[in-house]
């Protein structure tokens, strides 16, 4: 059973964090894990990118501290064309990614909980390019139940 | 490189976008607008639409529509197809089923289906007009599947509940949201499913999550501003009414159960609403929980002003068999007196007085109930019960009950009730353990019969007496429609969506759907035709009422019929 430490190292070894290495795509979850930061009101600000040939969203796990409005700046370095389908009240929000472009989407979800995005084009979203948007959080007081605190695991 | 050599992908869109809507098409006309609380009172008297859950206040799943009857059925088919097909990941991915009930206002469907989905369709060409999706958490803690049982429509707005708790109001006509309300807490394991109830200027829903050790909770708000109106517990705290059914000592009660997660019906003379309520947790292991444990598996009378239980009657008294009551409670009446009915998951029909919840009449309407016996006076007798740690215990019926969430039908006009029956049996091995929020309390493992599992709809009379069966080699587990044609409507696991001689239950027509049947079909007229509409679209808690199914493929259509055009 490979340690924390160990895992980044593992997935070298094994090749698991690249395409067509150990697997044919990039196993998912092996990408980074990055922070939203928070303007005064509340509203929440991030980028993701998706680097050359390393079919990952860069973070491809994004933390909000709370649920609300999120203004996402999405980057495509990459030299092939990806979209981003994203989660978000209403309606999901899609956008085209060409080579090298750069776009926005701006998204409001719940909280606490996590969401999925990803690339619906081809096969991307099986060879790397599905992410999470993990929303921290608890519900609002009122939406609590009356009983006296309960353990959590 | 500089960001001046990157193409500007510009601002994301809504997915709905590019679904090849007409520009100026993604807008309904204002029939909801006027549909007030008067309308919904005498929704019967428009058999054109179905205007709330159940078609009326009184649960009857009837319309008085007769243009399709027994001597045409055999002509009809399907008139349209929405496919509303998934994509992406969510959650329940493997368990989501359609299980909805189509609400229909002068031309125009709101239907709601699993993950947040709600659409306004044309209910004359099935043409979607608009869309909503609520983001669900990939990660919402659900017993039982990601579903949603349907939505409610009044004074220009259409209510839903979320998976995650959300009680939501939209624009009728855009689809865009008017209010939200968070009615749960997903920390704790609740959830929610039910097809919202509006009564005056109230939207009424129930929580869901007893499988996670929550306290169940039935809750108003306000149809226009979503003001919360009431809170209604269904276990009570230490002191209250009913308080004296749970063990003094310890926090038992606060993690009760009792989820209110169907919907429920109301009559105006009495005031009252009439719900059924959820099991008790852990769902197996009684002995963390002695006592009757009110209001676990009873059906409760509230007072829709006051959000306050009037009366009660406990179907199942320290239920240690996942017996939920939540089951409708068919409103109606026999020799001048005003009567509910309800068929419980513990395999029997109870017949109460709705004004004061006095026990009329107790029948047992599935052939094989082996966890105990109930008298004709109300006595109840457990025989067979998970209580020694370890010991696997096999009853009849399962967990799933003799009769699932999915509705009995009730027609005026036979004077008789249509049930869907699961004669299914189940193993349940006590496993205590400890209580944690948001991770399942069910205090065994359970496992239902594969072999031997099969189902009927049969027709009882208000006495409980059964006039006729239509037998199947599966469980029968989907909601019953009754119209004034004479028919009733019943789908299939495997497919088939059947119409019957409501007097006879003979067999009169049948078509294959592709896929099981879990939903709530209901009917409606456009410009004089006819419709029948029913989602299909197997899924839920499959390994609770028919395992046997598990690997049968998934659906998402809503599949309309109609007589040919020059018939109608």
């Amino acid at each position: 059973m490979a340690t924390v430490q160990e895992r980044e190292i593992l997935l070298e070894k094994i090749g698991l964090g690249a395409q067509n290495k150990a697997a044919l795509g990039r196993v998912l979850n092996t990408g980074n894990i990055g922070q939203a930061t928070e303007r005064a009101g509340g509203l929440m600000q991030a980028t993701i990118r998706i680097r050359p040939d390393e079919i990952c969203w860069d973070p491809s796990i994004l933390v909000l501290p709370h649920g609300g409005d999120l203004e996402l700046e999405l980057i495509n370095d990459d030299l092939n064309t990806h979209c981003a389908l994203l989660p978000s009240n209403g309606d999901r929000k899609f956008i085209w990614l060409v080579n090298h472009s750069r776009g926005r989407a701006t998204l409001n979800l719940d909280g606490p909980g996590y969401y999925w995005f990803s690339s619906p084009t081809g096969n991307d979203e099986g060879r790397g390019l599905t992410g999470t948007i993990v929303v921290l959080g608890d519900v609002p007081p009122e939406a609590r139940l009356d009983r006296p605190d309960q353990p959590r695991p | 490189m500089t960001d001046v050599d990157y193409v500007d992908a510009g601002e994301a869109i809504d997915q709905s976008r590019l679904s090849g809507k007409i520009a100026g098409g993604e807008v309904a006309p204002p029939v909801v607008q006027n549909l007030t609380y008067e309308r919904i009172l005498e929704a019967r008297s428009e058999p054109e639409n179905w205007l709330t859950y159940y078609g009326a206040y009184d649960g009857q799943r009837y319309s008085p529509l007769d243009q399709i009857n027994t001597e045409n059925v055999k002509r009809i088919g399907p008139a349209w197809v929405f496919q509303a097909g998934t994509s992406g990941i969510i959650a329940g991915a493997s368990t989501y089923s359609f299980e909805a009930a189509p609400i229909v206002v002068d031309g125009i469907m709101f239907l709601s289906g699993w993950d947040g989905w709600v659409w306004a369709l044309d209910a004359k060409t099935g043409t979607e007009i608009w869309r909503y999706k609520h983001a669900i958490p990939f990660d919402v803690s659900l017993c039982c599947g990601n579903v949603n049982r349907g939505v409610a429509v009044a004074k220009g707005k259409v209510f839903f509940v979320t998976a995650n708790a959300h009680v939501i109001a939209l624009d009728a006509t855009t689809g865009k949201r008017v209010w939200d309300r968070t009615n749960g807490d997903v920390r704790a394991g609740e959830s929610a499913t039910v097809a919202p109830l509006v009564v005056k200027n109230l939207v009424i829903v129930g929580s869901a999550g007893g499988e996670f050790g929550v306290r169940g909770h039935l809750d108003a708000f306000d149809v226009d501003s979503g003001e919360h109106q009431w809170r209604c517990y269904t276990v009570p705290k230490p002191g209250e009414p009913g308080s004296q059914t749970w063990p003094a000592d310890g926090e038992a009660w606060a993690r009760g159960g009792a989820n209110c997660w169907l919907t429920g019906t109301f009559d105006p003379e009495t005031n009252l609403l009439y719900v059924g309520t959820g099991n008790p947790a852990p769902d197996f292991d009684g002995a963390v929980r002695e006592g009757d444990n009110l209001h676990t598996d009873s059906i409760i009378a509230v007072d829709v002003d006051a959000g306050q239980i009037r009366w009660h009657y406990q179907c199942t008294p320290h239920d240690v068999w996942d017996y939920d009551s939540i089951a409708e409670c068919i409103l109606f009446e026999k020799d001048g007196r005003k009567l509910l009915g309800h068929f419980d998951k513990n395999g029997y029909f109870f017949v109460l007085d709705r004004t004061n919840g006095e026990r009329v009449s107790i029948t047992p309407f599935v052939d094989r109930i082996t966890w105990g016996a109930i008298t004709r006076d109300g006595q109840v007798t457990p025989k067979v019960y998970p209580d020694e740690e370890g010991v696997p215990v096999h009853f009849y019926p399962g967990p799933a009950g003799a009769k699932e969430w999915t509705h009995a039908a009730y027609s005026p006009k036979t004077e008789l009730f249509y049930v869907p029956v699961q004669d299914v049996g189940a193993t349940a091995t006590r496993r205590r353990r400890e209580f944690k929020e948001s991770i399942p309390y069910w205090g065994a493992g359970v496992q239902v019969d594969i072999e031997e599992a099969v189902g009927y709809v049969s027709a009882f009379d208000a006495n409980g007496e059964e006039k006729w069966r239509w037998r199947n080699e599966l469980p029968m587990c989907a909601s019953v429609l009754a119209t004034g044609g004479d028919l009733v409507f019943a789908g299939e696991p495997s497919g088939e969506f059947n119409a019957f001689d409501a007097r006879t239950g003979e067999l009169l027509w049948q078509f294959q759907c592709g896929s099981g049947h879990h939903s709530s079909p209901t009917t409606y007229s456009v410009d004089g035709r006819q419709y029948i509409a029913v989602p299909v679209g197997w899924g839920g808690w499959a390994e609770g009422f028919l395992p046997g199914m598990l690997g049968a493929g998934h659906g998402s259509a809503l599949i309309v019929f109609a007589l040919p055009g020059s018939d109608s």
